[in-house]
């Protein structure tokens, strides 16, 4: 798989035979130079497992092993703000190494732009490395990707939410695992990604103008999950990690091991996750616990020279458990709650028990990989990949009925693509490829309840075509895609008598974006992306009808909805005049013609239970801007700090409102104390970070049953450090989260109306590479 | 290189198109079997002096969709005092299904709760579950002088039937969601 950890830590080996060295006067030596810079990197820690000997570069970055016997040797080279490097050299003669290491400013875990990766090119983009997710191993997919700039989440509960990336989330951006646009039901705000981030190498998001070589729904905004570099040491090594959370009372495992056996490269992994009730700065949140059990199978296999083939197979399932006192039946239950200090249900004692509501997923991922390579510039990839995703909701219920899910759907997805790559002899990078996907969406009929989203099968084909090229100052990339949808819909009727209704849709999809980089000095560069795209209505927008727990109100689709279109244009500078002091600037606008959202009625419809608002989809012109700002200033000495700032604005013109569930504005800043060691202690690290997340003051009153909460600070404390514990290096970290214990609640968050977000919670983790 | 393994591979891009391509429509939904839904709550009042019945019918058969419900209003008569007795059907079923049942099955789990701001009325619950606590299926109505207004009924499920107040039929501390909520006019006459 593509992997930016593959360009980012570039090895250059450059093996020089000398003398036939005697047995055990081998040397080996090298320097460590900045991937960015090419400037020596001073401190960084070389250690040999199998040999239990070490070096530290010196102020040249250069280091010397000696006495070496000949053989394996394993290498490990840290150093501060960079993920630690493995290398194996089968060793014979004195050898001369030159290893880069990227160590960019990863303040709040960001790593910089890297050019000419599929899908990335230009686009202004953000990872975090395996390293931080790590430390956020209790938490889910948005959570972990809170920290970066111009990110946020949606959902109900702390952990059971979704990412945000520059104001627009679901259906409206595209979850990309493994090179796999992940199919679920992205539709409910509620419905977290089935995708565990502790199986990931990276995750990067890209907030470009379009997403062109995904098929699916996006606006421009990818978030990219993808997995380690393939090992490339004969020998099985691996990794485990523990990690315990206070909150909760959170426990994880993970554990992965691989292996480039002779006749296939290998990696198993696997993470086990449980947690029990949640608590505010002053009480327990019932029912919050979680369950989740991860496991991933890579193979790679290379057959002569042009033949490569790989299999990736991945199964998350998660059990999540929503507050208790969440559930409510009516508009005048809600009242009731929104009244209310604590929510309903809260017990003294801690549990670890799920019970209704709650919600327990499955979801697989298969995905068979051919790659033909004609030569170096020209090559072909095969990709077939079937998702299923099996949802089912579970709600109190009469008549214990409860054990019976209350919503239930079954989700096939196969998808087929054929890719073509190609470089010009006048180094213009080419990639274009032919799509095929089919999504066959099942209501399970075991719930005794009309289903919220009908069944479905929709076909998409899709084409597309990318081109970039770049100069000494210059970068372009340009592109475009089509995609033809024919969607099949059988629905069931909410009058009475119920009966079936078949629908028939089509729709078509063109996307085009261009983007250009110009490097003005070695010290500043700015970009600007282009990109049109359009949507078709999703599922529910079109037909979903009947009570929605989420919104406390009739959500009601129109058949007759057509496409949105967008069209996103962002400028980015950045400017970095010394090797202190870093600045980065984005700003975008965004607007969209037909823009679907739900429109509240005047009309209350009576039931049974009670009178409901009604909530209509609805087309308008929307129009989202935002900026996004970022210092980093690393003086000499151990010291660093960041800052970053997003401001985010959505409003529908058409009607003169402000859009709902748009992020609040929000600054980040961290202050890192970092030393090379302590004793034995390798690469310690403190840190005190603050996250302030102002008030959401552009929504009118009658938007909300209720205010958007007040502006809100966290503040967190971490402490991590790395330790050669005989033959393994040990990683040990605490923190600490919302260190004050304060009460607050979040607007994008819909347990605050019931109950405040989470109070302190302390983390430990421990972890171990062999 | 193996020439299996490329067959097992061609094998499973195979077995992929196979699958992806056998299926255009979706089959015919399964229309499920709403047995937990309830359509109608039907009120019946026996008058305690010379047990005359009056019936009065909340109905909405499609549930929440689109059509309104029909409610009929209840005329009462002044100074009487009424036994009352409320059952809860699906009328999607056929023969309509005692949701009643399954609510006094589950006595603990549920309450009704008969609020209004009408002076002339009181309502006092006349059932009690396996704790001793209300239910409210089984009422005794008294009427006194004429006025006219609203009684809104509402089952809750799952209610903390032990807190404060929730016994006496305040339903401010008790939680649970709602199951039904019906507002019906009415009318004490001389």
């Amino acid at each position: 798989m593509l992997n930016p950890k593959k360009l980012f830590f570039f090895l250059a080996l450059l093996a020089s035979s000398t003398l036939l060295a005697q047995k055990c006067k081998i040397k080996v030596s090298g320097n460590i130079l900045d991937l960015k810079s090419n400037q020596a990197i001073v401190n960084a820690t070389i250690y040999s497992n199998d040999r239990q000997q070490g070096a530290l570069s010196d102020s040249q970055g250069y280091f010397e092993l000696k006495n070496l016997c000949e053989g394996e040797l394993h290498l490990l080279i840290s150093h501060i703000g960079c993920s630690p490097r493995s290398i194996y050299i089968n060793l014979r003669a004195d050898t001369n190494l030159t290893i880069r290491l990227d160590h960019s400013n990863e303040v709040l875990n960001e790593v910089a732009v890297q050019a000419d990766q599929a899908g990335r090119a230009l686009a202004p983009q953000k990872s975090l490395s395996a390293e931080k997710i790590s430390e956020n191993a209790g938490s889910d997919l948005a959570t972990v990707l809170e920290g970066l700039n111009g990110l946020a989440s949606i959902g109900n509960g702390a952990k059971v939410s979704k990412p945000v990336v520059q104001g627009l989330y679901g259906n409206r951006i595209s979850l990309v695992n493994n090179g796999v646009v992940h199919s679920g039901q992205q539709w409910g705000n509620d419905h977290a990604p089935e995708i565990d981030p502790l199986m990931a190498g990276s995750i990067s998001v890209l907030k470009g103008s379009a997403a062109i070589e995904y098929m699916g729904s996006s606006l421009g905004s990818v978030v990219l999950v993808e997995p380690r570099a393939m090992p490339t040491d004969p020998h099985v090594h691996g990794a485990a990690q523990y990690h315990y959370e206070s909150n909760g009372r959170g426990q994880v495992l993970n554990a992965r091991v691989e292996q480039k056996a002779p006749w296939i490269i290998w990696r198993l992994a696997a993470s086990l996750k449980k947690s029990g009730d949640q608590k505010t700065a002053s009480y327990y949140l019932r029912n919050t616990g979680r369950e989740e059990a991860n496991t991933t199978l890579h193979l790679e296999k290379r057959y002569a020279k042009k033949w490569q083939t790989k299999l990736y197979y991945s199964l998350n399932s998660s059990k999540l458990g929503l507050l208790r006192g969440s559930q409510i039946g009516n508009l005048s239950d809600l009242q009731l709650a929104l009244e209310r200090d604590e929510p309903f249900y809260t017990q003294e004692d801690f549990s670890y028990s799920i019970d209704a509501p709650r919600q327990e997923v499955q979801h697989h991922l298969l995905k068979a990989t051919q790659l033909y390579t004609i030569d170096k510039d020209h090559g072909f990839e095969l990709n077939y990949s079937w998702q299923l995703n099996e949802r089912q909701e579970f709600d109190l219920r009469r008549a214990e009925r409860s054990s019976r899910p209350a919503l239930s759907l079954s989700q096939n997805n196969h998808f087929w693509e054929l890719k073509y790559h190609a470089l010009s002899a006048q180094k213009w990078h080419w990639h274009s490829a032919l799509q095929y996907n089919l999504r066959d969406n099942y209501n399970v009929p075991e719930t005794g309840i009309l289903p919220l989203v009908p069944d479905y099968i929709s076909r998409e084909w899709g084409a597309f075509f990318r081109l970039h090229k770049q100069w000494e100052k210059w970068a372009l990339d340009v592109g475009a895609r089509a995609d033809y949808i024919v969607q099949n819909v059988a629905s069931i009727s909410n009058s009475s008598p119920r009966e079936v209704i078949r629908n028939r849709n089509t729709f078509f999809n063109p996307k085009a974006s261009l983007a250009l980089s110009y490097q003005f000095t070695e010290a500043l560069k700015a970009n600007v992306n282009l990109g049109y795209s359009q949507r078709n209505p999703a599922i529910n927008e079109l037909y979903s009808s009947g009570l929605h727990q989420g919104v406390s109100g009739i959500e009601e689709g129109d058949p007759n909805l057509g496409e949105e279109q967008s069209f996103k244009a962002s400028f980015d500078v950045s400017y970095r005049p010394n090797e202190h002091w870093n600045f980065e600037a984005l700003s975008f606008v965004q607007p969209i013609s037909n823009f679907i959202y739900l429109q509240p009625q005047q009309e209350l419809r009576l039931t049974i239970r009670g009178a409901f608002p009604v909530f209509q989809y609805q087309q308008s012109n929307a129009l989202l801007h935002g900026i996004e700002l970022q210092a980093n200033f690393d003086p000499e000495g151990p010291l660093r700090f960041d800052a970053n700032y997003s401001y985010l604005k959505g409003d529908n013109r058409e009607e003169g409102i402000p859009l709902v569930f748009m992020p609040p504005n929000r600054i980040n800043a961290a202050v890192n104390y970092q030393l090379p060691s302590i004793g034995a202690w390798e690469k310690v690290e403190f840190q005190i970070a603050n996250r302030f997340i102002f008030e959401q003051k552009h929504l009118l009153p009658s938007q909300d049953f209720v205010a958007p909460p007040p502006s809100y600070n966290l503040v967190s404390l971490k402490a991590s450090a790395a330790r050669q514990i005989g033959q393994n290096r040990w990683h040990f970290f605490i923190k600490a989260d919302n260190l004050f214990n304060i009460a607050y609640r979040d607007y994008l968050n819909r347990q605050r109306y019931f109950a405040n977000d989470l109070g302190i919670n302390i983390s430990l983790g421990l972890g171990l590479k062999f | 290189m193996t020439k299996n393994k490329l067959r097992l591979l061609l094998g499973v891009f195979a077995l992929g198109t196979l699958v992806s391509c056998s299926k255009d429509e979706p089959e015919t939904p399964v229309i499920p079997n709403e047995e937990e839904l309830i359509t109608t709550l039907k009120w019946q009042l026996i008058s305690v002096d010379n047990q005359d019945t009056l019936n009065f019918l909340f109905r909405d058969l499609d549930g929440d969709g689109g059509n309104a419900p029909t409610i009929e209003t209840m005329d009462l008569k002044a100074n009487t005092s009424y036994s009352a007795r409320v059952q809860l059907l699906n009328e999607l079923e056929n023969p309509a299904e005692d949701i009643t049942e399954e609510v006094s099955a589950e006595a603990e789990d549920h309450q009704f709760f008969y609020q209004t701001s009408m002076t002339g009325l009181s309502v006092s619950y006349a059932d009690s579950d396996l704790n001793g606590n209300p239910v409210g299926i089984l009422t005794n109505l008294s009427t006194t002088d004429t006025s006219s207004g609203e009684l809104l009924i509402t089952l809750l499920h799952m209610p903390n039937k032990f807190a404060n107040g929730v016994a006496a039929g305040d339903i401010t501390e008790a939680g649970g969601e709602s199951d039904i909520s019906i507002s019906f006019n009415l009318n004490v006459k001389p």
